[in-house]
């Protein structure tokens, strides 16, 4: 970034071949549709080109960039029309014990059944992360999706580590609440 | 610990975050409580969901995006040197190099204490063999002449190349010429 910052076109194509691939998976994340994934990204890097001049690696670049590319589909899921935080927490579907009825497979879960059904369930999970709130979303996304620590998420989203630490719970309550009505359905 | 109070702790220790002692804590209180133990791989699979959705890179994405930073223009140009292969820009810049270095030692020479003169020698039995295309080779110096064979290997890369042994790198160590008869390239002046 700092070479792209001090002239060098090679140097911005190299860190678009780096991380061109995260910012996809995560405007996708975010946005849920491959159309709308593939304009915020392109916005992303935009504005990644464009705040280069103003750019201080006083962070690692994946933070700054994720802070970058956050904003980027924030306003991107404003402008089309909802930002998601008016999805109220779902609760209902919690089961008696306090788990929740559906069964999501595990890393160890690997058999062609098991695959057709993961197919159907990573539809239904897209969906349902669509309708977590902005914030919750993005905390769970970039924990869990991109790989950043819950201190790099507070440093994206601007809140404390503590927040980020609710938020995430509270993304996986309303997940498998939403999934959980699914499968009764 | 109560079991609500304790699912807040269940997914920071699900995502390694938990510290050590709420890690004992959650530890303690899952090998007790099924239930939670059934949440806790609930959790487990809801941060699996998200890394199966993924996505993929569009067709053109790349082109798509450069052409609307260029359009902006918000890239700087590329650079013309490197956008062919530069192994091939490298045999004349490394040439051209080697060039300079050799007549600054070569003057060096002449200035000082009169040397035995291999250079000058060298070239003048190379020079019948090989007239220069470059006009008329009686015309010139010795030193003209050399400098003119030195071109010819400029615009013959192959040539530059098949002198680039341990002979070749001798043409660059100073103070050669005075002392070594050894020639400077061998083959190309010389035969």
């Amino acid at each position: 970034m700092l070479l792209f910052r001090d002239g060098s076109r090679e140097a911005f194509e190299e860190l678009f071949a780096r991380h061109h691939r995260a910012v996809v998976r995560f405007a996708w994340r975010m946005t849920g549709d491959a159309s709308s994934a593939e304009e915020a990204a392109q916005e992303i890097f935009l504005r990644i080109a464009r705040a280069a001049p103003t750019y201080r690696p006083t962070a690692k670049f994946t933070t700054w960039m994720y802070t970058v590319a956050r904003r980027a589909t924030l306003n991107y899921l404003r402008d089309a029309g909802g930002d998601g935080e008016t999805v109220p927490i779902l609760a209902e579907g919690e089961g008696e014990d306090g788990s929740y009825p559906v069964q999501l497979p595990g890393p160890d879960d690997r058999n062609p059944e098991r695959m057709v059904w993961e197919t159907q369930l990573t539809e239904r999970f897209r969906a349902a992360l669509g309708e977590l709130p902005e914030g919750h979303r993005a905390a769970f996304v970039l924990n869990r999706g991109d790989g950043l620590s819950y201190g790099e998420v507070a440093q994206v989203l601007g809140i404390s580590v503590q927040a980020v630490k609710t938020r995430i719970f509270r993304a996986r309550e309303m997940l498998l609440s939403r999934l959980s009505k699914d499968v009764s359905a | 610990m109560a079991c609500r109070d304790i699912r807040e702790t269940i997914s920071a220790f699900v995502d390694g975050e938990a510290s050590p002692a709420e890690a004992a804590s959650v530890r303690e209180h899952l090998a007790a409580c099924e239930r939670c133990r059934r949440l806790e791989r609930q959790m487990r699979a809801a941060g699996e969901g998200v890394r199966q959705v993924r996505g993929r890179v569009p067709d053109r994405f790349r082109e798509g995006v450069f052409a609307r930073l260029d359009s902006e223009g918000v890239l700087p140009p590329r650079k013309k040197l490197l956008r062919g292969s530069w192994r091939r820009a490298i045999v004349p810049v490394a040439a051209a190099a080697g060039l300079g270095l050799f007549l600054l030692t070569s003057r060096e020479g002449v200035r000082g204490p009169a040397p035995p003169g291999p250079v000058s020698a060298r070239v003048e039995t190379s020079a019948p063999s090989a007239p220069s295309p470059r006009g008329d080779a009686g015309a010139l110096t010795a030193e003209d002449r050399e400098m003119l064979a030195l071109l010819d290997i400029l615009e013959d890369p192959v040539a530059f190349e098949a002198n680039d042994d341990a002979e070749g790198m001798e043409l660059l160590a100073p103070g050669d010429s005075a002392d070594s008869p050894t020639p400077l390239r061998g083959g190309r002046t010389g035969a």
